[in-house]
């Protein structure tokens, strides 16, 4: 049997009092590929923001690695330690270099000096072959740029669970295809697990072990499975649709 | 106009394309229809716009509430979907307009009270949470540099020279006012006082409060649309510690220098009004100005200094904190965090006069 290293335990939440996902179970495994994808508005980036911490369900438990991240405050903050995550619009901060983003984490947690930290930094930029912009603005350099200075600073320490929210928004096919084999090329190489909100078909099918789908009339999972397998044998229609989409779509 | 639109009798034959264009033609037609009984034949129509398809259903819904029968014929399978998605609209249910009556009034005045209890609440639990993060978290020094550069040497020249205005404005208005009955030689202490207890302080809190708490909450408001500040929460950075209380210290640090020099750009507006106005030597100026004023007055506004300081930086912080969205909430949180900033300097300065109105050791005019 596979070992859980997030769950969702019958989580029930949403914004301002409207639910938008009721009693939901989701477990992630570690080292696996986990993509959780559904129509806008279904909660991917909501059970995105209770997997991070980032908000505090109303009902139900955020576990990683078996404890509740929300025990207190020295859980969560011990749990998003052991983190990356790389949002959608990469989230750099645009009063640092690239090179400082990336090294950001590292001043904040390590003892390392400067120095030690500049090799780290610029060890994971060439990871995802951005060494040549390590002394850029984060705000003049591109999107699929900005997203890999993203990931380098995700990776930084070394974590256990990489987060991504729609990595190919705003890129084109050929710039998130190299994204795509980038972020394989992490779970391969360390065995991180990877939880990834996306609705990019081609992505879906290029990277995931595990699909989960999310559906808003039902506020919750309404599937899960490999891509292909859903693709092909689902029978809920709502499946069927997503999947019998054309990649691009 | 790739359409035709024919009138003959009780019949209207609608063939070809329409589109906006057509759409003084196409109404023209049916205006001077009077027939009572229409037939609209649509067998040769290939197209309508949504413009077009909207007017011709508006006039045949008049037509058929007084009375008249239209009737559709050959409408292919998209112009049908057209009318049907119409029709589906007006049968929707009307939801009645919220009528403004005296309870409604009422429930409005309390959500309004609820939503500034709301605030009240946010502000005093961030402050909380930003003064705890204050005396725990690391000190960032280049950071808190950084914001007293911005919101403290940046802001000398602008400081000094609205204060010495003012100091020029009311030097010169008090002296008039004063020299009608033989007392311009008051007008020195006067504006001293004034300057150092209200006016210097209370300017320059209005003016930091619109160059660096706006700039405040706008920084931080762009990094929530731009997700910054989710990504250093998730990273494990204390956010308070991060974001507000550098901003918190530089604002403690400068805003008693600010004042302290809008105190004596103020005095010195005097002693110009009253060299150019009142033709008062620099020197009775300064002598009279001497005596009116005691260490006290000058250190009363690096008091005040204090407790501005600590409102702007923590509710520029707070309203930045508070975006939502897009863009557009960024300059919703800037405006919100001046006019905030400056209602709640102007409530803490009447309450800190009124306080301490008799704490002064005594005017030795």
């Amino acid at each position: 049997m596979k070992e859980n290293i997030m769950q969702l335990e019958s989580l029930t939440g949403g914004y301002d009092g409207k639910i938008v996902l009721k009693d939901v179970n989701i477990d992630i495994h570690k080292g696996e590929i986990v993509v959780i994808v559904g129509k806008s508005g279904c909660g991917k980036s909501t059970t995105l923001n209770y997997m991070l911490g980032l908000q505090r369900p109303y009902s139900g438990r955020v576990l990683f690695d078996g404890i509740d991240i929300w025990r207190d405050q020295k859980t969560l903050n011990a749990a998003r330690r052991r983190w990356g995550v790389l949002f959608q619009s990469g989230a750099l901060l645009g009063n640092y270099t690239v090179v400082e983003n990336v090294m950001l984490p590292l001043m904040e947690f390590t003892d390392l000096t400067k120095a030690e930290m500049m090799d780290v930094a610029l060890s994971k930029l060439e990871v995802v072959g951005m060494e040549h912009a390590a002394y850029e603005n984060p705000l003049e350099i591109s999107g699929g740029m900005q997203k890999r200075a993203g990931l380098a600073r995700a990776m930084v320490l070394d974590p256990e669970v990489l987060f991504f929210d729609e990595p190919s928004a705003g890129l084109d096919p050929v710039t998130s295809a190299e994204l795509d084999e980038t972020i394989q090329n992490v779970n391969r190489s360390l065995g991180t697990t990877l939880i990834i909100v996306t609705h990019e078909l081609a992505s879906i099918f290029a990277i995931s072990d595990r699909v989960i789908m999310l559906d808003p009339e039902e506020f919750g999972v309404i599937a899960t499975g490999s891509a292909r397998d859903l693709a092909d044998n689902s029978q809920d229609p709502r499946v069927r649709a997503f999947f019998g989409r054309k990649i691009g779509e | 106009m790739n359409g035709k639109i024919v009138q003959n009798g009780d019949k209207i034959t609608i063939s070809g394309r329409f589109s906006v264009q057509d759409l003084a033609e196409v109404t023209a037609i049916f205006e001077k229809t009077i027939e009572k009984n229409i037939v609209l034949d649509f067998n040769n129509c290939i197209s309508l716009d949504a413009c077009i398809a909207v007017r011709i259903w508006s006039i045949v819904e008049s037509r058929r509430s007084a009375g008249d029968t239209v009737k559709f014929q050959g409408t292919n399978q998209d112009i049908q979907a057209i009318f049907d998605r119409f029709q589906a609209i007006d049968d929707r249910p009307v939801v009645p307009v919220e009528k403004h009556t005296l309870l409604y009034n009422f429930e409005d005045i309390g959500d309004k009270v609820l939503a500034t209890w709301n605030t009240v609440y946010g502000l005093a639990t961030f402050a909380g949470k930003a003064f705890i993060a204050l005396f725990t978290g690391k000190v960032r020094w280049s950071i808190i540099a950084y914001y007293m550069e911005q919101s403290g040497v940046m802001a000398i020249p602008i400081v000094i020279t609205l204060n010495w205005l003012m100091g020029v404005v009311l030097g010169y208005q008090a002296g008039y006012q004063m020299s009608q009955f033989g007392g311009e030689l008051f007008m020195p202490a006067l504006l001293a006082y004034s300057i150092c207890w209200e006016i210097g302080p209370m300017m320059t809190a209005v003016l930091v409060a619109g160059r660096s708490g706006s700039a405040f909450a706008a920084e931080i408001g762009t990094m929530k649309v731009r997700q910054e500040v989710d990504a250093l929460e998730v990273m494990g950075f204390n956010i308070y510690g991060y974001l507000v209380t550098p901003k918190m210290v530089a604002l403690f640090v400068v805003m008693p220098l600010l004042i302290t020099a809008a105190n004596f750009a103020g005095m010195a507006g005097g002693l110009t009004a009253g060299g150019i106005f009142l033709k008062m030597p620099a020197v009775v100026y300064i002598e009279a100005v001497g005596k009116a004023l005691i260490p006290f007055d000058l250190y009363w506004g690096i008091v005040k200094g204090f407790f501005y300081s600590t409102i702007i930086s923590v509710t520029g912080s707070y309203m930045g904190t508070r975006v939502r969205g897009g863009p557009a909430s960024v300059g919703k949180a800037t405006t919100s965090a001046v006019v905030v900033s400056i209602f709640l300097v102007i409530l803490v300065d009447a309450l800190l006069s009124l306080l301490f109105i008799h704490i002064r050791p005594g005017l030795s005019i």
